[in-house]
This record gives C-alpha cells, structure tokens and sequence, in this order.
C-alpha cells in the first residue's frame, strides 16, 4: 500500500467516523440518563434525513440549492425531531421508567418499527434525492483529494460534538444529566426535576441524530426510509466500543469504528467482502479485553 | 318425526356449505412474492402493482376457464429467511401459481419450497444463473440469466475499447454471479480485471472503495449489484475524480438511479432488459399503469405484465387449476408479450436474450447506438 493510500484511507475513515461519532453520542447520552439501548435512534436519524429533505426542499425555491438551505435544512430538523425524540420519551418510555428492563427495551424496538413503517407507508419505499450544489471542489494533497464539503461537514459534526460535551460538563442541566446518570432517586431527593433532565437528554440527542441525518442525506446524495437500520446498528457498536454512557466515549468509538472499516476494506490479500468480519472480529477482541469500552466506568453494584 | 327434520336441517347445511365452497372455489387464487419492504421495496410494489393490472384486465375479459383470478401477495423483502417464510404462507395458501421474485438471493431457498408442492413459479426479476441450476422444474424464468447478461456486458466494454476493469459486487446470490461470471468470460476474452470489490448492501458511504478503484488503474467500474447502491457508488466515484467508464447490471433498472446519481450518472450505461420506456408497443400499458398508481411504470413492470398474461395463458390452455398442467403448459408457451417473444428452453430460461444496453443522457435512459 502506498503513502497516499493510506492516507486516503485515513481521510475516509475520519469523515464516515465523524458521522457514527454524532450517533453514537445520542445512543451513550440516553443510555446514560436511563439505562435505555434506544433503539429507535437509527430511525430517529432517518426521519431527521427526510424533514431536513422537506426543509431543503421548501426553502431551495428562494435560497437556492447550496449552503444556506442546507444550514437551514440542519436548524429546523434538529429542532423538530428533537421534539419528535421528546415526544416518542413522553408517551413510549417514561410509563415503562419503572417497568422490567426487558420491556422498555421492546417499547424502544416498537418505536423503531412505528417509525420505519409510517416512513415505508409514506415514501412507498422509493429513494429520494437530496441533491445540493455543494460542489466537489476541494484541495489535493499530492494523490490525496479531500472536499471542501467534507470539512466543512467534519468541522460541523465536530463543533455540535464539543458543543454537547460543554454542554454536559460546564452548565447546570448538564450538571444535572451527569448526576441522573449516575443515581435517579438521588437526584429527584437533591431537587433535580428527573422528568424534566430526561426530556432535555431525548431532545439533544434526537437533534444530533436528525442533525447527522440531514448531513448524511445532504453528503450522500439519497435519502431512503431504511437508512436508518445500518447507521443505528453501527452507531450503538461504535457506542459500546468508546464505553456506553460516557460522551466523549461515543465520539472516540464513532472515530475507530470509521477507521477500522476503512482499513479494513484494503488489507492486503483479504478482500473487501471480509471488511465487516474484520472490523467486527477486532470489536469483540477489544471487548473481551476491556468490557466496558475505551473509556467506560465499570460500574460498581453495592450490595 | 323430529329425527326426519334433524336430517333435513343436516342436509341443506351440507348443501349450502358446498354450494359456498364451490363459488369460492371459482376463483383462481395466484400468489406474487417480491420485496414489499427493505431497500428494494419500491420495485417489489412496481412488480405488484404491475402484476394486479394485468389480472385485472384478464378478469374483465371474462376470467380464465370461466374464473376469476385473485392474488394474494407476500412479502420477501429482498431476504432470504423471509423468502423462505413468505414462500411457506403462500404455499400453505394453496395458490395455483406464483409470480414474481427480484431478488435472487430471496428467490434461491423458496425454489425447493415451491418444487415440493409442485406448484408453477413465473419468476419475472430474478436472474441468477444459481436459480437455473436448483431448479427443481416447476420455475420459470422470464428474464434474461446472468450469463446472458455478462455477453452483452463484455461486447459493451471491447465497444468502448476497455481492457482494465474493476468489478463490485453486493455478495448476494445475483450480484455476485454476475460479477463472476462477467470476469471469467472478461478474462477469456482477453481483458483484465484489476479490482474485485464486495460492498455492504445498505450502506451510504464507499469511500474506501473508491480509493482502492481509483488507485487499481481501472477503466472502468462494472457494478452488478442494485439501484440503491449504484447510485451511491456513482456519485462518489465521480466526486473523487474517477473519470473511466461506469457500466451496470439489470438491477440497477430504475428511475430512482438516474435521480439520485443526478449529473454524476450523465454518460453511464445500463443492460437493460426490456422496460416500459424502451417498448415501442407499451406506451398505452404506461398510461394505464399511471391512471392506476398515480406513479410511473418501474423497470420491471412491463415484465410483470407479461407475467401475469402468461399465466394466464397458461392456465387456459391447461383448462384446469391443476398444477402439473400449467407446468407442462408453461413449458410449451408461445407467448407475444409486451417485453418480446417468451419461449423457454428445457432449462426453462428464455430462448433468447432480452437485454440491451442503454446509456444515461440528460437523466434518462436511451438506447445506446
């Protein structure tokens, strides 16, 4: 493999590793507030897709098809489906908050099935293109060919990234998610409006899917209601792999896993048919090493 | 006394009980299997929707044998597990025959399933050369096989002069026979294959490909997998400044590529086999195809059609629902249909082949001179 190859590579797994990184941080951040693998959040994702496609759609009759749509596209469907993510933790989960864990776990498959469906009833199944005129222009680095859409989006997921951990870390609900992640009953005793804490958690991690989704669908090129299955299976293993419930985990998980099968699919005499054996096969040796991830807590249970 | 009108009551109940299972039995119930979900699920609906036209209009001419004809349809979605379960229903339904199946990998594990039962089985999408050789003689393929479909692939690349040639697939039963059939009869004919690629079906980016195509030194990019994808690779292949070629398999037939791929699919080429658009004589199935689904003909709906009139035919001809008839009926058509002349081989593959190849200008498809 040549120098350029590999950077390359490294380029392109940086730029897929930024977009599982953006899911994957709304998978660790509800895991962590409630213990719940929300597994709606790859739909989640799709629909952010679709409304941003709505969106763009709309407002490319006055602004045109570049930049300013897209951004706007990004503002309203993180804005709505965060909503959305607050209303299926409203209705789907918070009846089951003290139900068996199992049955939570179901609900969340149920939401997942009610959300692809209505998109299958109400696309037909069909992809749409989301066609922008961001353009393929970019810079060369000897055989290297990095666009400026690409960094401007890695630069957008990375901004939203360290937003939400200053977020988490530096002011007040921040303060209050870390500490209903760590004991619920103690926090509602300190005064914390648990109820409250978790709708903010729903709504901030569906407005990074829908964002991630919006920018997907804009990069891309298509948007399809399946697109959601893919991305969520990958995003809950870059979670698990970065430690489930630790925010900057889910960022360094979301970043190995898009490295991992970028290499993957250029070993030398392994062909590309054996990437996700590779990538996957490493997981589990990582797993079987360290549990709970690169940077999860291992979790102490008082007796 | 009481016991004579005991019987009486037995004995009309038993009459009107025959009487209603011999009006239902009237009507010839015919499966359709195809992707009804998943990634493929807007062509499993063409095939339908397609399929329920054609039945619709050869009940309106009176039915076959005096019946009407019913489908009930079941889901695959492009899956070989829920192949299988979808098979299971259909048979357990007790159908006549079954039409449809786009995906051969879905196809594959139901031909055993439907060979048990003996039930006829008109596959109109599926082309896998696998699909010919597990048939257990009660299938029949109405769409040009994949060995087919790589001859006129490689006269297209020695047309265009191209000697190096990379070839992805999806690793599914169809992608992956074609893919590898087109490379040994490619490698025979002199050419070289200088990358051999297997993507995940489903995923949205193939960057690392495309690096690996760009750096092989390929004239061209042979994708023979589906729409879906393709339209991806496409986009992506030109954002990196690939400038070779880009031909595609059959399964890439849909409108939905040239939409998603855009300007980047300008100038691609497709084997097509026959649709709506290429057939001079289906312009009138287009608008009634419209007027009914309010969306456009898909690919494989001219197919369909035929695929439902040859049934049809089929069954008239054997003047009987059973199934061993419209086998042998089957075996010996000599249907005109909307997509050309269907007539099988003992293999039960048509005689000759359907595909030709198209090339992508200003977002359609046109025939490539």
């Amino acid at each position: 493999m040549t120098f350029d190859l590999v950077i390359q590579q490294l380029v392109n797994g940086l730029i897929v590793g930024s977009f599982y990184a953006l899911i994957a941080l709304g998978y660790s951040m509800v895991f962590g507030v409630i213990k719940l693998l929300n597994f709606a959040h790859g739909d989640i994702y799709m629909t952010g897709a679709f409304a941003g496609l709505v969106v763009f759609s709309t407002v490319g009759v006055w602004l045109g098809n570049g930049w300013l749509a897209v951004v706007c596209a990004l503002l309203a469907s993180m804005l709505a489906v965060g909503l959305l993510g607050v209303i299926i933790e409203r209705f789907a989960y918070r009846p089951m908050r003290n139900a068996p864990r199992l049955s939570i776990l179901i609900t969340a498959l149920g939401a997942s099935m009610v959300l692809n469906g209505g998109a299958l009833a109400l696309t037909g199944g069909r992809h749409f293109a989301f066609n922008t005129d961001l353009g393929y222009s970019g810079i060369d680095i000897s055989a290297v060919h990095i666009t400026y859409t690409q960094m401007i989006l890695v630069a957008a997921a990375i901004v939203l990234m360290t937003g939400m951990q200053t977020f988490i870390s530096r002011t007040m609900y921040g303060k209050a998610m870390r500490a209903v992640s760590i004991d619920m009953g103690a926090s509602r005793l300190m005064g914390i409006d648990v109820d409250r804490v978790i709708a903010l958690t729903f709504f901030m991690g569906s407005a990074l899917a829908a964002g991630g989704g919006v920018m997907a669908g804009a990069y891309y090129g298509s948007v399809h209601f399946f697109m959601g299955f893919i991305m969520g299976l990958k995003a809950f293993t870059a979670a698990v792999i970065g430690g489930i419930g630790s925010v900057p985990g889910a960022m360094l998980g979301g970043l190995l896993l898009g490295l991992l099968e970028s290499f993957g699919s250029s070993l030398p005499f392994i062909g590309s048919e054996w990437r996700d054996v590779f990538v996957f096969g490493a997981l589990i040796l990582f797993l079987v090493f360290k549990p709970t991830g690169i940077l999860g807590r291992s979790v102490v249970e008082r007796v | 006394m009481v016991a004579m009108i005991r019987r009486l009551a037995c004995a009309t109940a038993l009459a009107g009980v025959a009487l209603t299972s011999a009006a239902s039995a009237a009507d010839v119930k015919l499966g359709i299997i195809a992707p009804m979900t998943g990634q493929l699920a807007s062509e499993g609906q063409d095939m339908e929707n397609a399929i329920k036209l054609a039945i619709g209009a050869v009940n309106e001419k009176g039915g076959v044998n005096g019946d009407t004809l019913t489908t009930v349809t079941a889901d695959d979605a492009c899956d070989p597990q829920q192949g299988v379960t979808a098979a299971s229903k259909l048979v357990s339904e007790g159908v006549t025959a079954i039409l449809g199946g786009y995906c051969s990998g879905a196809v594959l594990p139901t031909l055993k399933i439907y060979g048990d039962a003996g039930i006829p089985f008109i596959i109109i999408g599926a082309n896998s050369t696998k699909l010919v050789d597990a048939n257990p003689g009660n299938a029949f393929m109405i769409n040009s096989t994949g060995d087919m479909q790589a001859v006129t692939a490689i006269e297209l690349f020695q047309k265009n002069g191209y000697k190096k040639i990379a070839v992805i697939d999806e690793g599914d039963a169809y992608s992956s026979d074609l893919a590898k059939l087109t490379a040994e009869a490619f490698k025979k004919a002199g050419g070289e294959v200088v990358d051999r690629e297997t993507t995940t079906a489903g995923e949205q980016d193939y960057s690392a490909v495309v690096t690996k195509i760009k750096s092989s030194g390929a004239e061209a990019v042979f994708w023979t997998a589906y729409h879906a994808g393709g339209a991806l690779l496409t986009k992506q292949l030109r954002q990196a400044g690939f400038q070779g070629g880009i031909v595609l398999g059959d399964g890439n037939n849909s409108p939905e590529y040239l939409q998603i791929a855009g300007s980047a699919g300008e100038g691609a080429y497709l084997l097509s086999p026959p649709t709506v658009d290429l057939l001079s004589g289906a312009a009138d199935f287009k608008d009634k195809y419209k007027a009914a689904y309010g969306r456009d003909a898909g690919a494989y709906a001219a197919l369909s059609d035929d695929a439902g009139n040859l049934i049809a035919d089929a069954i008239g001809r054997a003047k009987s629902t059973d199934h061993k008839a419209i086998i042998e009926a089957l075996a010996s058509s000599d249907y005109k249909g909307l997509a050309g002349e269907i007539k099988f081989t003992d293999k039960h593959t048509l005689q000759t082949s359907n595909f030709r190849p198209v090339v992508a200008k200003g977002g359609k498809w046109v025939a490539d001179e």
